[in-house]
């Protein structure tokens, strides 16, 4: 039933939880993905996911949803005072977003990288933000920033029951 | 006048991550995703979900596959969007179908094929309609 290669593959897995399982943030660990509006409307959906699966991150969970102006203000209630907090509002509500969930090691800070700086202008060359998105703010993904955000975030979208992987 | 169709993204190119690579072909064609969500289907939805084929020997088979992971279910949009995406996921047979098309790159065998995708404008509905409620499709508001 098994060839080599499955068997090598199984080992591999094992000895990379075993190898790794005491450093904190290389355990798996999940993290909430939002492809934005204008990376949507740009049709760059396929791109951005083809980049965490590259980088071994797994989706466990997608759902493209086209949030009210209440779930975006309870998304980002967290930069309620910010100036930018209004814009940023009826920019997350100006068409369909995908919302996912990425499961790896160390997936909070994988993520962050692949999306590169928040400001595309400061993004690292082949990060998501320097090659698809326009501007600070159309700034085509959003990533959880911590643990705590991360659990908050995804289950702000997400069911535990719906979540596969 | 734009068409929809339903496509799926099958448990062996999820469990492949596949998923963007998948996307970003349809997109590339011109396809618009207009309604997305990954589930994992009981039996009994995969039943009623291939019931036209219940006489066929291959539908126990089909059934058993489709529940082995999570899939994919997607709305797609576009002019002759049932005949593009067929164009795109090639041959149901990977081994007959053109190079550069899905199932040519992805699919290892006739029962695993990567993808599946409405075959006319009645099943396009039904199928749609199984997994998607109208206000789950989100037509674009914005173009870019």
């Amino acid at each position: 039933m098994f060839n080599k290669a499955a068997l090598f593959a199984l080992f591999f897995c094992l000895w990379t939880i075993a190898a790794y399982s005491d450093t904190p943030a290389q355990q798996a660990q999940q993290t909430l993905s939002i492809i934005k509006p204008d990376a949507v409307a740009s049709n760059h959906i396929g791109e951005i996911i083809a980049r965490f699966e590259k980088a071994g991150l797994c989706v466990g969970a997608i759902k493209m949803v086209k949030l009210s102006k209440q779930q975006a203000e309870d998304f980002y209630s967290v930069h309620k005072d910010r100036p930018f907090y209004a814009g940023l509002v009826a920019f997350m509500t100006s068409g369909p977003i995908v919302a996912m969930v990425l499961a790896g090691p160390g997936a909070i800070e994988k993520n962050r990288n692949l999306m590169g700086a928040t400001d595309p202008a400061k993004a690292a060359p082949g990060t998501i933000r320097r090659d698809f998105a326009e501007s600070l703010q159309r700034n085509a993904v959003h990533g959880s920033d911590s643990v705590a955000t991360a659990e908050f975030e995804i289950a702000f979208f997400f069911l535990p029951s719906e979540i596969l992987r | 006048m734009p068409e929809r169709t339903l496509s799926i993204i099958k448990p062996d190119a999820v469990s492949k991550n596949q998923i963007g690579n998948i996307i970003e072909r349809f997109e590339k064609a011109g396809l618009l995703i207009v309604a997305a969500r990954m589930l994992h289907l009981s039996k009994q939805q995969a039943e009623q979900f291939y019931a036209v084929h219940k006489e066929r020997p291959f539908y126990k088979d089909l059934v058993n596959f489709m529940i082995t992971g999570p899939v994919l279910v997607m709305v797609l949009e576009g002019d002759n969007a049932i005949v593009k995406n067929r164009d795109i996921m090639g041959a149901t047979d990977p081994k007959k179908a053109a190079p550069g098309t899905i199932r040519a790159d992805l699919a290892s065998s006739i029962d695993e094929n990567a993808v599946h995708g409405s075959d006319s404008p009645e099943t396009a509905k039904n199928e749609i309609g199984f997994f998607f409620k109208s206000q789950e499709i989100s037509p674009r508001t914005r173009r870019k």
